[in-house]
């Protein structure tokens, strides 16, 4: 998810009330591993899922991978990096 | 101190991955760094020198090819957790792709032999982690002769 986000990025998400939209950075359950969790980007929301990506699409493995992500599986919303404190700044 | 403590936060979400293959396995190092210890072998047998000079261009090469194999493992394959359990191998993915440098500009068959070595020290720490069946496509079994 570079430059957006870096290894180590300390990250405020908050839950979702309504479906995510596109461009949003998600907090995402790894469809294929439960106990993965992940942080993308939503590239489309359709009939109660959504495709995520990486930033860096030639090194990331995401929803062309992996497929539409449920929207049960979409945790939060990434919204505030508050470290390290020369990166402090809202995520949108 | 305490104010780090008490701010950090307390899940880890991945934000990159691991390139979509997930294929990762010891052997590719050391294949290339076997290739290394035979072509010095060789070189130390031979009189020819252009023949020499073609050994040496070709373990240089080789010895790239096994620090990538070992900079892929250690970056892409071994995580945290893995980190956690096995705190070694962290030194032991550094000491190697170091190994590697020192083999690439040396003609010193035991500088490749440390190397093989250390490269079967990852491989055990890489099998204790579970690498075969996490990594690995399984062969079918053997046909019968």
């Amino acid at each position: 998810m570079e430059p957006a986000l870096r290894a180590g990025d300390w990250i405020v998400v908050t839950s979702l009330s309504r479906p995510p939209r596109v461009g949003e950075i998600v907090l995402v359950r790894d469809p294929r591993d439960a106990g993965n969790l992940m942080l993308k980007r939503v590239a489309a929301v359709a009939d109660g899922a959504c495709m995520i990506v990486g930033d860096r699409p030639e090194a990331s493995t995401d929803s062309r991978t992996f497929g539409p992500v449920p929207l049960t599986n979409v945790l939060a919303r990434a919204v505030f990096r508050y470290g390290p404190i020369r990166r402090i700044g809202w995520l949108w | 101190m305490f104010l780090t403590r008490l701010l950090k936060p307390t899940v880890t979400a991945s934000a990159h991955c691991d390139l979509p293959c997930g294929v990762y396995d010891p052997e590719q190092a050391r294949i290339e760094a076997e290739s290394c210890y035979k072509i010095i072998e060789k070189y130390n047998a031979s009189s020819d020198d252009q023949f020499k000079t073609r050994a040496i261009v070709i373990k240089e090469k080789q010895a790239e090819l096994a620090k990538h194999h070992i900079d892929v493992l250690w970056s892409d394959y071994f995580k945290p957790e893995h980190v956690q359990k096995y705190p070694e191998i962290t030194e032991l993915c550094w000491k190697a792709a170091k190994q590697c440098s020192k083999v690439k500009g040396s003609l010193d068959l035991a500088e490749a032999k440390t190397l093989l070595d250390m490269i079967d020290k990852i491989a055990d720490v890489w099998t204790k982690a579970g690498g075969p069946q996490a990594t690995r496509v399984a062969k079918a079994a053997a046909a019968k002769a």
